[in-house]
């Protein structure tokens, strides 16, 4: 019994993609132990406890002889009558099937059905043996990419087969069923062994996910087969197949790897002689290979990150989120981070130049879900050299980023230029006091009015700004302006008086 | 003993001929009304073949679509005619008629030939109830010839057939009625009485009155199972039609020439799944996919209400009905002669499955 699939089960079943219930149909249906042919309809089947009868030639299902068979199967014990035919049954057949609670199937290959529900009855072995091969040969064939060797396993399982990270989240092939994911994640370990045995999940719909490990470079992987019922020979046997396809999997995410790390150190090194003085012509024509082009306007951008980041794997992700806003930035992995820049043709205007950097906020924002990053944006430079400034710049103000939370860790030069150089003085023992005095009023009010001021002097007096970087509703922003400018007696919109608080805050928060 | 049938019979005789008909033979009631005016206050004997001694007896009855005969009516000259013909033919004066058929509206036809003759009428006839092929008369079954006879159509036209085999006779037969009016009378020849009505089943019509009367007598309220008792038959089951299948003309071997059919009925209390497999004439029953009755015994499907017979062409998805069996004719439960009348010679690959001889 413990080989025993159920109808519904070996409905869903590769071997029996065409089998369809024609009428008795029950959920789960019976356990089918074997199966046993019957050469007509005609034919007077022998005593047979919980096996399948499979009678071959039995086509015109009006026939009365198929609700004599249907009886007679009943009286042998026969757990369901599989008849050659799809075709629709009798209504007198029907009702006798429905009455009888005996499942009747048609098939357009009587015999192919059989034999299959033979084979996983009785001969599990050759059912695992049969799919390791054909895997295994099957695999030979695939081509280099991870795609090509998932579509493989599935044609040779005949089941939706996908590589899942440890959170269920699909990583290639196809993708799980969302409210699956959560029983898959919770089986898997967060770190596996490598010869741990396959994982089973059996979801509460009557599913089975198989999960292999996949070790290789980068992060675990999980190679999931997803069977839609038990049919106990085929779940003995996916894992088998997948823990054979594993190591292919393995390989192949291994090469990709390796490809995107040979990528990477070429584009570093490239850009290592673009930063360092006037380029020659190799380098200029190994740009041009890579669709770097040298003249224009450049921006350059400076992505860090916190934390440990797989800088050369993350990098698509950088891409998209530029492409995501319409940007063409060039992305070089360089360091903890990103060195990106954008080039136009001609030098942009200054409301472009503000577009174009909250474009780039907009990315950051984007890249937070995956990455924790603090980006500097340097000034428009053009030519070839104007690419090493304008990165310089933007790693100045990167790393000045960095330590800036209320600008969202996001600093623009264009911005900074000559605040940079009040900054230096703002530092100096005579201000400092100065600046202290000028902010008395509003310190240890409730509410962080110093701080709300900072930013949104910061931002260019944008409430809007102000409350998002804050993360505070703008009417609190509003609010707390207007209570500042009471307790300061002070005209924010007087360009001198706004001056002298905007270093003051500077001083203050540093 | 002889029966005598009278006006006030007719309407009895017309149920059970109905029944013999095992839900095929035709619609018997237009010749019922024909017997009725015919008759008026006189009757009609049932006699013997003893009683007409050594006299000639010609078998007559109707041939041919019979659903036709609703249509094109008898000119009221066609028995005549086919039996002058056959008399001329072979010489021997016709001293009396019998019965082609029991079942059907061939129960009644020669009836209305003897009284329009001014014959006497044998209760004997070649089948006993309806079946619906010429090689299935008793007389051929038995080996007899059934040459020379004669046809003659409503039209006028007449032929007389001789030196020819049943299969050929049937050919000969089809292509007269479909060239001529649809259906026609059919003769045989003359026969000294004692031999004709040897090869043949008798007192199917006695019979068939008895079965009237008993279904006349039954009590509007009557159970199911007290119609099948009083009608001597067996109860198959009650409800309603769950489906008519038409299947058309099959290529089953010697059924093949008639469109076959499925009657399905679920039982009202038990929701046993009854299946009548049926031609011309219902040929088989089967209760929850196990066959129970076939030919030659009858099949009988009465509307549940009034217990009316409800014929072939007749039943509809929807009819709530009684299925009875009723016992065939015994000459055909003969091992030599079932054959030529059981499910096989219907195309159907089931022996024969007979109701205990009553």
């Amino acid at each position: 019994m413990g080989l025993a699939p159920t109808l519904q089960a070996m409905l869903t079943s590769p071997g029996w993609r065409e089998v369809v219930v024609l009428g008795g149909g029950q959920e789960p249906g019976p356990s089918l132990v074997g199966s046993r042919i019957l050469m007509d309809v005609a034919g007077h089947p022998s005593p047979m406890a919980g096996e399948l009868l499979v009678v071959l030639l039995s086509a015109d299902h009006t026939d009365w002889r198929i609700d004599a068979l249907i009886s007679r199967a009943s009286a042998a014990g026969a757990a369901a009558v599989l008849f050659a035919g799809v075709e629709p049954l009798g209504r007198g057949a029907q009702l006798l099937a429905d009455r009888l609670q005996l499942p009747v199937l048609g098939s357009p290959d009587p015999l192919a059905a059989h034999e299959y529900l033979n084979r996983v009855t009785t001969e599990p072995d050759v059912v695992r043996a049969d799919l390791v091969l054909r895997a295994v040969t099957e695999l030979r064939r695939a081509d280099a990419d991870l795609a090509s060797v998932l579509r493989t396993t599935s044609a040779v399982l005949e089941r939706a087969v996908t590589l899942a990270g440890s959170d269920g989240g699909t990583l290639a092939g196809e993708p799980l069923e969302p409210s699956e994911r959560p029983a898959l994640a919770a089986a898997l370990p967060a770190v596996p062994v490598a010869w741990a045995a396959p994982y089973r999940v059996d979801l509460p719909n009557g599913a089975v996910l198989i999960a292999v490990s996949v070790l290789g470079a980068g992060p675990v992987c999980w190679l999931v087969a997803r069977l839609p019922g038990v049919v106990p020979a085929e779940v003995a046997a996916v894992p088998a197949v997948l823990t054979v396809v594993a190591p292919a999997v393995g390989q192949r995410l291994a090469l990709r790897r390796l490809e995107l790390e040979r990528d990477a150190r070429q584009r570093t090194s490239l850009l290592g002689e673009l930063l360092h003085g006037e380029p020659s012509e190799a380098t200029r024509r190994r740009a041009v290979d890579l669709g770097w082009q040298l003249d224009g306007w450049h921006t350059g951008i400076r992505i860090g990150a916190d934390g440990q980041v797989d800088v050369a794997g993350r990098r698509t992700d950088v891409v998209e989120a530029f492409d995501a806003e319409g940007l063409q930035a060039v992305v070089v992995e360089q360091g903890e981070g990103w060195s990106a820049w954008i080039t136009a043709a001609s030098e942009p205007t200054a409301t472009q130049v503000q577009q174009q950097a909250a474009a780039i906020r907009r990315v950051q924002r984007h890249l937070v879900q995956t990455v924790d990053t603090y980006v500097g944006v340097g000034r428009v430079q053009p030519g070839p050299s104007g690419i090493a400034v304008t990165l310089a710049e933007a790693g100045d103000a990167a790393s000045l980023a960095r330590g800036r939370p209320e600008t969202g860790r996001f600093l623009h030069v264009d911005r900074l230029g000559l605040a940079q150089l009040l900054l230096a003085w703002t530092r100096t023992d005579t201000f400092q006091p100065a600046a202290r005095a000028l902010l008395a009023p509003i310190e240890g009010q409730p509410g962080d009015l110093v701080g709300t001021l900072a930013v949104y002097l910061d931002t260019e007096s944008s409430l809007a700004e102000t409350a998002a970087v804050l993360g505070i509703h703008r009417n609190t922003v509003s609010a707390r302006i207007t209570k500042i400018q009471q307790l300061l007696g002070v005209d924010l919109a007087n360009p001198n008086e706004r001056l002298a608080l905007h270093l003051a805050c500077r001083t203050a928060r540093d | 003993m002889t029966t005598v049938i009278r006006g006030h019979d007719i309407e009895a005789l017309v149920v059970g001929v109905t029944l013999l008909g095992s839900g095929g033979g035709g619609d018997s009631r237009a010749f019922g009304r024909i017997l009725q005016r015919r008759l008026g206050s006189g009757d009609l004997e049932l006699l013997d073949a003893s009683d007409v001694g050594h006299g000639y007896l010609t078998p007559v009855g109707v041939v041919g679509a019979t659903s036709v005969l609703t249509e094109k009516l008898p000119s009221g000259s066609e028995f005549a005619a086919a039996v002058h013909a056959v008399s001329r033919w072979t010489g021997h004066a016709v001293s009396g008629l019998m019965s082609l058929e029991a079942g059907g509206l061939n129960g009644l036809s020669a009836l209305v030939g003897a009284v329009d003759l001014g014959l006497p009428f044998v209760d004997a006839d070649l089948m006993g109830r309806a079946l619906p092929r010429l090689d299935q008369f008793t007389w051929a079954v038995a080996g007899r010839s059934l040459t020379p006879c004669a046809l003659s159509e409503p039209g006028g036209e007449v032929i007389v057939v001789d030196h020819i085999d049943p299969a050929g006779l049937e050919r000969a037969v089809r292509s007269f009625v479909v060239h001529t009016g649809g259906w026609a009378v059919l003769a045989l020849a003359p026969t000294p009485a004692a031999a004709a009505t040897a090869d043949a089943v008798n007192g199917s019509l006695a019979r068939a009155l008895a079965l009237g009367r008993a279904h006349a007598n039954l009590p509007v309220t009557a159970a199911p199972a007290d119609v099948a008792e009083a009608l001597g038959g067996r109860l198959l089951g009650g409800g309603r039609v769950d489906e008519v299948a038409r299947y058309g003309v099959r290529p089953h071997g010697p059924g093949g020439a008639f469109g076959r059919g499925s009657v399905c009925v679920v039982d009202g209390s038990t929701r046993a799944v009854i299946r009548i497999e049926a031609e011309n004439e219902y040929l088989m029953a089967m209760v929850d996919g196990e066959p129970v009755v076939t030919t030659p015994d009858l099949v009988c499907v009465l509307d549940l209400r009034t217990l009316q017979p409800i014929a072939v062409d007749a039943i509809r998805t929807g009819d709530e009905v009684l299925v009875l069996a009723l016992p065939g004719p015994d000459w055909w439960r003969h091992r030599d002669r079932i054959s030529h009348v059981g499910p096989r010679a219907f195309g159907l690959t089931c022996e024969p499955l007979l109701l205990e001889a009553s």
